[in-house]
């Protein structure tokens, strides 16, 4: 009886071991013939899929790099791609910060890609090592008039040619492709600031009475914040934080404002001069930048905890509404702004400032927008079917489906005026700032991977309810019509400087670091060094800053900076010798 | 000590007689096999510029790679290159942190199972066992999120910092994260605080097998009861401290991965990157598989030269061995 058992037993447990060995596979439910895989896309074969249609369901798994949450399953505009178009899109949501490890075990692992492939890498590790399909015969076969279109302007920037792989674009382009031209007519910006800031608390900006924020200094920014500290040590019952930054995961939210303080614009690591490339990191502008930090830590404005918080334990911070002051992008904070606006609480958001280091330093904090390079949608080359994905793109990037994103369902989430102008009601309004709303009505995970038309949609309304005009000013809260009104300016971006043009190598940050090069270590010599050595700086006891200060500048001086600013000026000279033509 | 080894009978009968226990063993055998020996082929990139191009096949991209013999473990020990220099701090920081690990760690499970093995109600020795073993349940992600939230400041509530500050042993709150000097307690804290209670069990086991006829016959000798501790319990139980020893050093060069990897960002980077997270930002985020594979085939060479020398040397001080 025992031995019975005991056989039993064997006999169970290797049958599981072989299940749970078997390969599993729920991949593309194509009804048409399937193909070997082809390294070039082939022409279509009789019988293939060649339209999208609700006869002829495709599930498709997309990857992105999103810190969205997955939508709901009531969302109804997957509904609706499955309804009108047949596509089931199963996602795979990378968080931002993750994305290089899945990218290098995906690669080292000759993992089975997915079907459609949203990376924001800037070293664009994926197509180096040949995973994504070259789509110019594609873009430029006239099959998808509306693709070729978003990309025929910037065609040049959008090839890849810093790899092994033969030169070509790899990825469709997402972010940042104005159908306006946002270098002369049309509105260049938007309502919002999504930029780089000094943000500082509006109950603060009150509490002084409104003053003048132009020829700012971070003297004067401070002894804001120190005076109203003084007198609000605590809100809501939380220890008010003077001034904070992020840092965990995003160490330029620390190490940027050099450049901002010497009137340059975000270049990343260097400042750009006469078309000249230098790491700041210990210039003058550092310098006094870190000093300034030094004396506000010892006034209790730096809160020491900001180089060990998590970036979640900073957002909740944020949205907490008890910091005064923080440096950061607009575009990083949205979701604690959204929170405190949902309360009601709309004193405790921010307004940008732009201090300088000299006075009579034009700020450049606000910048024209540049459209992503290296980062964006491409399609395995592996893929059976390339001509249908393209055709899904084509087909979302018609205005009616891009209105079904941004503004959603006309009657239910909008209404068209008698000047064919849209507009919301308050309902709608308030359904459009809860999260949880957005999970059912809103499809953010995929409209951040697809291409998309930015500016202004083809009948002359903005293409996010955010940006139009009169939706604005109507959605405006009375705190913040009263805030606006007292300072005597109509839009947020009112508050930062009109952007010049953009010089044909902005922004620097978007130059390829090939890896094992003397480049890239020195850019991972200074990425350790930084977290390392600037919190030390910053909570250096009175008298002790120059002693430390001195020790971070020899520790750089072993590093091979030469080579990172030439790799950098490489890409400078490159764009600028193209701008020519 | 002299161990009597009783003869085996190693003939081919009583091995197919115990064919239902080898059957058994099959499936675990070849889990062990794919996914212990096998990767080792994959050592070979140590040697390589390994750089893979996607849809050739893994052994297209091994016979590919260009060859570069060691450079890869020079880079990794040459001080004077900031890998070099990188990769030795690495290697400082996880013995220190394995080291006082397992010395921390085997002082206080032993000190607690002999502790526990006071207790004469039944009842009540059982009740703190179960609690004591909970924390190994917890993943190492709550762990971390448990020992971020302690160690704050207290205006965020950390509370080690506020029962510090009651009990008067410090004036200001401490900072731990922020300061470098903390890490390596830190790990061997959250190490010890998740562990202590399941490293007790083996001791524990160990101790039933002991005679109580022997404590009777130590009183009437005269012993108290730390006595008996000493010379009945912790004597019984020494081969097993020995092994679990000679064991935990084939494992010094692995001194976890969680903590540093959520907590040691920031200015504790010097004192908290381990060999692990040296492999993870330099070989597998800088898409360096060579230089990360020559990481861990030293770390895994090193390690058996270690457990080898433990076990001669407590074969040569005629204590138990491994092998």
């Amino acid at each position: 009886m025992k031995r019975k058992f005991l056989l039993i037993v064997v006999v169970v447990m290797a049958l599981v071991l072989l299940a749970a060995c078997a390969r599993n596979n729920e991949d593309v439910a194509d009804p048409g013939q399937p193909e070997p895989g082809q390294p070039e896309p082939a022409q279509p074969e009789p019988g293939q899929q060649l339209t999208l249609s609700p006869d002829q369901p495709v599930t498709w798994n997309m990857m992105v790099i999103s810190d969205n949450m997955p939508p709901a399953d009531d969302n109804w505009i997957m509904a609706e791609i499955r309804d009108r178009l047949g596509v089931n899109l199963v996602f795979d949501i990378v968080p931002g910060d993750l994305q290089d490890t899945r990218i290098a075990s995906m690669l080292a692992a000759g993992a089975e890609l997915p079907d459609i492939i949203h990376v924001t890498q800037l070293d664009a590790h994926m197509v180096q090592a040949g995973a994504l399909l070259r789509l110019d015969p594609l873009l430029d076969s006239g099959k998808f008039p509306r693709l070729y279109e978003h990309h025929k302007p910037y065609r040049g920037r959008l090839t890849f040619r810093a790899g092994p792989v033969e030169e070509g674009l790899y990825q469709m382009a997402v972010w940042n492709r104005f159908y306006t031209d946002s270098e002369g007519g049309g509105p260049i910006m938007g309502p919002m600031h999504g930029g780089t800031g000094f943000w500082i608390q509006k109950s603060v900006l009150e509490f002084h009475d409104f003053p003048d924020l132009d020829n700012m200094n971070l003297e004067r920014y401070f002894e804001m914040i120190e005076e109203y500290k003084a007198a609000n040590p605590t809100i809501d019952g939380m220890p008010t934080i003077g001034f904070t930054f992020p840092m965990l995961g995003r160490v330029w939210g620390m190490t940027n404002p050099p450049q901002f303080l010497a009137g340059h614009p975000n270049n990343g690591e260097v400042i750009v001069e006469d078309g000249i490339a230098r790491i700041y990191h210990t210039s003058d502008y550092a310098e006094y930048y870190w000093r300034t930090l030094n004396e506000a830590f010892h006034r209790g404005l730096v809160d020491p905890e900001s180089w060990t918080r998590t970036h979640d334990e900073y957002q909740a911070a944020l949205a907490s509404g008890r910091v005064l002051g923080f440096h950061d992008q607009g575009w990083a904070f949205g979701t604690p702004r959204s929170a405190l606006i949902e309360a009601g609480r709309y004193n405790r958001t921010w307004v940008p400032t732009m201090p300088v280091m000299r006075e009579g330093t034009t700020p450049w904090y606000a910048d024209r927008p540049v459209l992503n390079v290296n980062q964006g949608i491409g399609i395995p080359v592996d893929s059976e079917n390339p001509e249908l994905k393209l055709l899904f793109f084509e087909t979302l990037l018609d205005p009616e489906w891009q209105k079904l994103f941004m503004w959603g369902r006309e009657g239910i989430d909008y209404h068209v005026d008698e000047n064919n102008m849209f507009y919301r009601t308050p309902e709608q309004r308030r359904n459009a700032d809860e999260a949880a709303w957005r999970l059912s009505n809103r499809l953010e995970v995929l409209w951040g991977a697809i291409p998309k038309i930015q500016g202004s949609l083809p009948d002359g309304n903005a293409y996010n309810p955010a940006n139009q005009p009169s939706e604005f000013y109507a959605g405006l809260s009375d705190y913040f019509r009263f805030f606006l009104e007292s300072y005597g300016k109509s839009t947020w971006t009112d508050f930062v400087n009109k952007p010049p043009s953009n010089p044909p190598y902005y922004p620097a940050w978007q130059a390829p670091i090939p890896g094992g090069t003397p480049a890239a270590e020195a850019a991972a010599q200074i990425q350790d060094i930084l977290p390392r050595l600037v919190p030390n700086l910053i909570s250096a006891p009175p008298g002790e800053f120059d002693a430390r200060w001195a020790e971070f500048v020899a520790e750089f001086e072993l590093v091979d900076i030469e080579a990172l600013e030439a790799q950098i000026q490489l890409f400078i000279d490159d764009r600028l010798a193209r701008a020519e033509q | 000590m002299e161990k009597a080894k009783a003869p085996i009978k190693r003939s081919k009968k009583s091995f197919l007689r115990q064919w239902q226990l080898m059957l058994m063993s099959i499936p675990m055998l070849m889990y062990v096999i794919l996914f212990s020996y096998l990767p080792l082929v994959g050592w070979i990139m140590a040697f390589q510029n390994f750089r893979p191009r996607f849809g050739v096949g893994i052994i297209r991209n091994f016979l590919d790679a260009e060859f570069v013999g060691l450079a890869h473990f020079i880079t990794l020990l040459d001080a004077s290159s900031h890998t070099g220099a990188r990769f030795i701090r690495a290697l400082t920081n996880t013995l220190g942190q394995s080291l006082l690990t397992l010395v921390v760690g085997f002082i206080c499970a032993i000190v607690l199972s002999l502790m526990l093995h006071e207790v004469r109600h039944n009842g009540i020795k059982r009740f703190i066992q179960n609690i004591l073993y909970l924390p190994h349940f917890l993943s190492w992600m709550i762990v971390t999120v448990l020992v971020s939230m302690t160690l704050a400041l207290p205006v965020s509530g950390g509370i080690l910092n506020d029962v510090l500050m009651s009990l008067r042993i410090i004036q200001e709150p401490i900072q731990f994260l922020a300061e470098p000097d903390y890490f390596w307690g830190i790990v061997a804290g959250a190490n010890l605080w998740r562990n202590l209670g399941w490293n007790t069990i083996i001791y524990m086991a160990a101790m039933t097998a002991i005679d109580p006829n022997l404590y009777e016959a130590a009183s009437i000798d005269g012993a108290n009861r730390y006595h008996k501790m000493w010379h009945i319990t912790l004597a019984t139980i020494s081969p097993t401290i020995i092994l679990l020893i000679i064991m935990n050093i084939g494992w010094l060069l692995s001194s976890g991965f969680e903590i540093q990897f959520f907590l040691g960002t920031g200015p504790s980077i010097a004192r908290a990157e381990n060999i692990d997270i040296f492999v993870l930002r330099f070989g597998i985020e800088e898409h360096n598989f060579g230089l990360a594979t020559a990481a861990g085939v030293f770390r895994t060479g090193v390690s058996i030269l270690l457990l080898l020398a433990a076990n001669l040397l407590s074969k040569l001080m005629k204590q138990e061995t491994l092998f």
